[in-house]
């Protein structure tokens, strides 16, 4: 209830902040040496946001479907990706991790690379895997690929803590009940990296977001709010408003993600401690 | 002996995964658009190291004055938050709402805010994405502060600005850091990422899309190679920074 | 004048609420000038609530603390005592000396002379060769004496300590018993030390007293004098005795209360 206050807060401040640059703001900017320090306020560039609003109730095109529902459309699609590669990324870093744990040997092996993988913007292959895209595998897959790269780097790193956190008592027990490897994974390590998995997940969901939207402008694939964006902004000078309805629309895909990947731990974590997943 | 334990391992696996991927391309007869030999991409490097080199100082310019912008206001915006309670907790949820959106989809409509030749739009969308972590992580840090060097500060009868300087800054270091951490990684890609959106077409962003579209595959995954080393770069100064910073830390990744 | 005089102090912590509870009630203590008392009980029987009130970091419901004549809150913004935790508390970002200047750095005293200082205690303590080292480079035991150190930085008349030793193995800690009796005696300083252990209290203590627990007051006081304070002093008669003693005041079958 008080989270939802701090929302509601925070939105009005965004708004003011956002009105107020307006009202106040040079239209042209404002260049300092040569260089436009600040934006433009102009309609053109910065709309009221009731415009955005309204715009959302008009047609995309003179007598096509309202704005919105093309934008809550192209949000579907791009969930749909963003799902199939969150579940992919999920498997492919909770498999990783089991394998790293199992291991030491892999893990000193892979675990540089995997930890590599996040430091360098291997996410620039996107444009480059675009060839996938209708040759080896149709081109949303391609888009989901990319996500899962993204979101399956918090979930390895994340659980390799989570499975190593059990206390060296805690495996000693489980050796003295004579319990094998298998049986202390299920019964010891997959429970007490729970508290671990899960914020995991959480960036794992935001990642495969923002992988599935830079994804869809790189790769030119057609139907996905990424896309809509790259559309809309072209038509800024003509139609400032509408840009920003998909921005909405990738905003709002950001939180159903989110609040999907919140509502997967209600019931495993109602007793459980929380701790910080710091996975970089 | 204890560096080839670990350092040995990765580097067999590096090797083998070149040569693995090398052969598989050259016997598997593998189109250079699916995927290009190492060995082709090794030959346009150093064919194009002069282009790589520019586009990546392009690119490391931006990122590094967006890391620079967002990680000071990430700090300055934790100390004040830290100081007041009800703006740390409204402070918190809010940053993991605006964490959870795609931020680099701001990219564009920063682009029709200032102008297109400008390299302003993507230094600020990096700014606002390195600025998250690095404010949530000092903002944790600042909060954190062990109970007994609170009672031990009351009874030297410490004021609150000595307390902030001796105690919660420097308790702090090793949270703003493990942000900027994050940060740096993210700040390259954001940088060259954001290219994609339109925009001023000099750094390695640009380079690896107008690449693809000439189909030179081999040249673009060159780009991609020294878009690769300069997010290592920057890592690693963080890191070295980090080391230097906190000599009182023993292990380097905690 | 008296180190530290408590004078029928009662501390409820939270107050009209249903969770209110009485750590203390009607507790009278008052300790010498170079006197070392122990404070001694069960957990919950509020021997902590008292340091912490001798130091001002909580304050009483009713009653008065006075620390060498002022009062709690003006003793502690003079420094006029030192304190020392259960965990070392050492600022880890601070080597071993910077940590030991701390309180005097706190008091604007001047760089060379907090260094001498410094070095001077770390002496005292045996560890002048660490001060240049990190507090995650020291054992347990090493960085406990720093916190005693850093303590008696100010060179305080009053030295306050919540279970000092009470991490640390039985060898370390008998060792560090040793050595702190041999600094109070040097220094005169007076101390309140809290204990869970009755041989610990026993052997330091000119004084132990012990406490009961719901709500927490002083059941009684055992006035120790052993013939010698060393590993000697740990195997006469009066030692064992004073022990025998102190743990029936404990258990609440006293044979008899000297005060």
């Amino acid at each position: 209830m008080r989270k939802l206050l701090y929302a509601v807060v925070g939105l009005v401040v965004a708004v003011a902040l956002w009105e107020g640059y307006k009202a106040v703001g040079n239209p042209d900017g404002t260049v300092l040496f040569g260089v436009r320090v600040l934006p433009r306020a102009d309609d053109l560039s910065m709309p009221h946001l009731w415009t955005v609003l309204e715009r959302l109730g008009r047609p995309e095109l003179t007598g096509g479907r309202p704005v919105w529902i093309v934008v809550v459309r192209a949000c579907l699609f791009t969930l749909g990706i963003t799902a199939v590669g969150f579940v992919i990324g999920a498997v492919v870093g909770l498999l990783l991790a089991v394998v790293m744990e199992r291991f030491r040997i892999v893990e000193r092996g892979l675990l540089p690379y995997v930890i590599l993988s996040q430091t360098v913007p291997l996410v620039a292959l996107a444009p480059l895997v675009a060839g996938w895209g209708g040759t080896i595998m149709p081109a949303w897959a391609v888009v989901s690929l990319i996500a899962a790269y993204l979101a399956f780097f918090p979930v390895a790193v994340g659980m390799l803590r989570g499975l190593q956190s059990p206390s060296a008592s805690g495996v000693e027990l489980m050796r003295s009940y004579a319990a094998g490897w298998w049986r202390t994974l299920v019964k010891l390590r997959f429970p007490s990296s729970l508290p671990y998995l899960f914020p995991a997940l959480r960036l794992a969901g935001a990642a495969a977001v923002v992988g599935a939207v830079v994804g869809e402008i790189s790769t030119g694939t057609r139907g996905g709010v990424g896309r809509l964006i790259i559309e809309y902004s072209r038509e800024a000078t003509s139609d400032p408003a509408k840009v920003y309805t998909a921005m909405l629309g990738a905003a709002l895909l950001g939180l159903v993600v989110a609040g999907l990947v919140s509502l997967l731990e209600l019931p495993l974590m109602r007793h459980r401690r929380h701790v910080e997943v710091v996975t970089l | 002996m204890k560096w080839a334990r670990s350092i040995l391992p990765p580097v067999v696996v590096g090797v083998l995964a070149i040569v693995a991927w090398e052969l598989t391309v050259s016997l598997g007869r593998v189109a250079p658009f699916i995927l290009p030999a190492p060995s082709a991409i090794w030959r346009e490097l150093v064919a194009q190291r002069q282009n790589v080199w520019e586009a990546a100082l392009a690119s490391g310019t931006n990122a590094l004055i967006g890391l620079a912008a967002g990680a000071v206001l990430g700090v300055l915006a934790a100390m004040v938050a830290s100081r007041f309670k009800p703006l740390t907790e409204v402070s918190i949820p809010f940053a993991a709402v605006l964490n959870a959106l795609p931020i680099i989809a701001l990219a564009p409509i920063l682009n029709n805010m200032f102008e297109s030749t400008s390299s302003i739009p993507r230094r600020l969308v990096t700014a606002i994405i390195v600025f998250f972590p690095v404010f949530v992580n000092t903002l944790r840090g600042l909060r954190e502060v062990d109970p007994i060097h609170r009672e031990l500060m009351h009874t030297y009868a410490a004021s609150g600005w000595t307390f902030a300087r001796k105690v919660r800054l420097p308790g702090a270091l090793p949270y703003v850091f493990t942000g900027l951490r994050q940060a740096s990684s993210l700040a390259v890609i954001a940088a060259v990422v954001a290219e994609y959106f339109g925009g001023l077409q000099t750094g390695l962003g640009s380079r690896i899309t107008s690449a693809a579209a000439f189909t030179a595959y081999p040249r673009a995954w060159a780009f991609v190679v020294g878009a690769c080393l300069l997010g290592l770069v920057f890592y690693l100064t963080t890191l070295l920074l980090e080391r230097l910073t906190m000599p009182w830390r023993t292990r380097l990744i905690a | 004048m008296s180190a530290v005089v408590v004078s029928s102090v009662t501390k409820t912590f939270n107050i009209g609420r249903t969770d209110e509870v009485t750590a203390l009630s009607e507790v009278d203590l008052t300790v010498g000038d170079g006197e070392f008392v122990s404070l001694i009980g069960p957990s919950g029987c509020g021997k902590s609530t008292l340091l912490r009130l001798i130091a001002d970091l909580i304050e009483p419901s009713t009653g008065t603390v006075t620390v060498a004549g002022k009062g709690a809150g003006q003793a502690r913004k003079e420094q006029a005592y030192g304190i020392a935790f259960q965990q070392a508390g050492l600022f880890e970002w601070r080597t071993v000396l910077r940590n030991v200047e701390l309180p005097l750095e706190l008091r604007g005293m001047g760089k060379a002379e907090r260094k001498a200082r410094a070095e001077e205690m770390l002496t005292l303590v045996g560890l002048e060769d660490f001060g240049g080292h990190y507090p995650a480079q020291l054992s347990g035991g090493m960085q406990q004496r720093v916190a005693i150190a850093r303590a008696l930085a100010v060179q305080p008349p009053l030295l306050l300590m919540d279970e000092p030793f009470g991490a640390l193995d039985e060898m370390t800690r008998e060792r560090l018993q040793s050595e702190l009796l041999g600094i109070c005696a040097k220094t005169g300083t007076s101390t309140v030390f809290v204990t869970h252990s009755i041989s610990e209290a026993v052997f330091l203590s000119d004084r132990v007293v012990v406490m009961s627990a719901r709500p927490g007051r002083i059941t009684a006081s055992v006035t120790v004098d052993l013939p010698s304070r060393d590993d000697a002093g740990r195997q006469s008669p009066p030692f064992f005795d004073k022990i025998t003693e102190v743990r029936q005041a404990l258990r609440g079958t006293p044979l008899k209360t000297v005060s």
